[in-house]
């Protein structure tokens, strides 16, 4: 009889728990589907109390999320903290805001449902898709970017339909994951950072790697012997936009950032930051 | 969203309730054959331990298997799967393969210490007796000291299976889709948490409570003997 009863506590504890988390984060996205001004999926109580005062930009600190494993966007510098172009625009931005900027590293997929929770932006090279749309706010793009294809010197791939049943290694949740997962027959090997697919290429467990035209350059160049990168316009890939990411419906903080974004423009600290990082001139 | 809405998008939508049984499937698969490994080695690897020479001093058996003991239980396992994919195993394309073995190398090193210790636990009395109606010493391991230390040994191996099956998590790392990757994965496409990292965790404590029922059964069954 004692046991019944602890069993019967245990599960009515647990159930009320799941439900606690539940229904208060169904409320929170409910309020966010017809007026699409509440913050992120999350139902945490900072992100509520953001919409309600109003934006991210009330805070002396802006936290920045990234994945540093995308050069030359974003990697690990020489003191382990990220660095890179996307490092280099926000610090630049949080300038002109007046804002201190912190950056965390974290895994590319969960960057998404980080921001307005544990993070307030978002810069990871991340293009603007119509699902991160539904969930996030998107500044005006600042770079465009195409994925490639990286083989190795032998192998026989050159078109879409080459692409066809082979096996494909991607970064989990970008672009070159969604692209890959919907071509025919393919075998999709989602790793933490597109640089184990590579390493998974040369040791012959992939067939082929897409990831964006940028990093595919960086890590072939480390590997020029074995391997190569083929423009995506040859596979039919279109021409994508990066954008900086930021909580729903935070009008202040996409209105501010994009106005930083278009003074940078202007006064050429941009096109300065893209020359020393990306086409390293 | 609503929660209707979500559960749908993480379940589902596209057949996404299939990338967690799939999952479910690399993760027992990965869990069943590291747990072989890990019994088989592992046993073995108990008697090295505890075998000595005829004088009676620990021999070169003993200090290789305590020396690989150390080393495995020394190293993250996570480090122990990088090391096996990227540089042990690097040509082999089986990556269920690949994983069982660094499971199970993994497993062994624990099962070894289970097993030494479930052996001690039986009387020396019991050694002595067989060894006095003139068994050799390997027989009466295994017709009398072995069987009795069985039944020491089931309830922290049970732990080890239960430990050894949640640690298969890790294998996301080296992009096996097992359950865990398959919550981030559908994370990844609907950009939701709730529901497929709750949904992971419900079915892996479902799983591992059948796991111990099991156990528990056999366990009883073992003891069976205990009351005269």
């Amino acid at each position: 009889m004692k046991k019944l009863l602890a069993l019967v506590l245990t599960g009515v504890l647990g159930v009320s728990l799941l439900t606690a988390c539940g229904s208060s984060s169904s409320a929170s996205s409910a309020s966010s589907a017809p007026a699409e001004t509440a913050s992120t999926e999350s139902a945490s109580a900072p992100a509520e109390t953001e919409s309600a005062s109003g934006s991210a930009l009330d805070k002396d600190t802006l936290v920045i999320g990234t994945n540093a494993a995308f050069p030359p966007f974003e990697y690990a510098g020489d003191d382990g903290t990220p660095a890179g172009f996307d490092i280099e625009l926000i610090n630049a931005i949080g300038e002109k805001l007046g804002k201190k900027v912190e950056v965390k590293d974290m895994e590319f997929d969960s960057l998404v449902a980080s921001i307005g929770n544990k993070i307030d932006i978002a810069i990871a090279g991340m293009t603007v898709t119509e699902e991160r749309q539904k969930m996030v706010d998107f500044s005006d793009p600042y770079y465009e970017a195409v994925q490639n294809v990286i083989v190795t010197k032998d192998s026989a791939i050159a078109s879409a339909d080459d692409l066809k049943n082979k096996k494909i290694g991607v970064q989990l949740g970008t672009t070159g994951d969604f692209i890959a997962s919907d071509i025919e027959g393919s075998e999709v090997s989602q790793y933490n950072k597109a640089v184990d697919a590579v390493n998974d290429l040369i040791n012959g467990r992939v067939d082929c790697v897409i990831v964006d035209a940028n990093p595919a350059q960086e890590f072939v160049s480390q590997h020029t012997e074995e391997l190569t990168a083929l423009e995506g316009s040859q596979f039919g890939f279109e021409t994508e936009n990066y954008a900086i990411a930021m909580p729903k419906g935070d009008t202040a903080l996409v209105e501010a950032v994009n106005q930083a974004l278009k003074e940078l423009k202007e006064d050429g600290t941009f096109d300065k930051l893209v020359a020393e990082n990306i086409t390293g001139e | 969203m609503t929660i209707g809405e979500k559960f749908t998008s993480a379940f589902i939508a596209e057949n996404r309730w299939q990338l967690y049984l799939k999952g479910l499937g690399i993760t027992i698969e990965i869990a069943f054959f590291a747990a072989i490994l890990g019994l088989i080695l592992g046993t073995v690897l108990a008697l090295m331990k505890l075998s000595t020479h005829r004088n009676g001093k620990p021999g070169v058996m003993h200090y290789i298997a305590t020396a690989y003991v150390d080393i495995i239980r020394g190293t993250p396992s996570v480090l122990q799967l990088l090391i096996m994919w990227f540089i042990v195993m690097k040509s082999s394309n089986n990556g269920v393969l690949v994983a069982s073995l660094s499971f199970g190398l993994n497993s062994a090193a624990y099962v070894s210490e289970i097993v030494r210790a479930g052996i001690l636990a039986v009387d020396k009395g019991q050694m002595e007796a067989g060894r006095s109606l003139g068994l050799t010493k390997g027989m009466t391991m295994r017709y009398i000291v072995l069987p009795q230390a069985m039944k020491n040994i089931i309830p922290p191996m049970g732990n080890e299976f239960i430990t050894l099956l949640k640690e298969t998590a890790i294998v996301g790392y080296v992009s096996l889709n097992d359950l865990t990757r398959a919550a981030n994965l559908i994370q990844s496409r609907t950009y939701e948490a709730f529901m497929p990292l709750i949904g992971a965790a419900v079915i892996y404590f479902v799983v591992i409570k059948a796991l111990t029922l099991v156990l528990g059964v056999v366990e009883r069954r073992l003891r069976r003997s205990d009351n005269r």
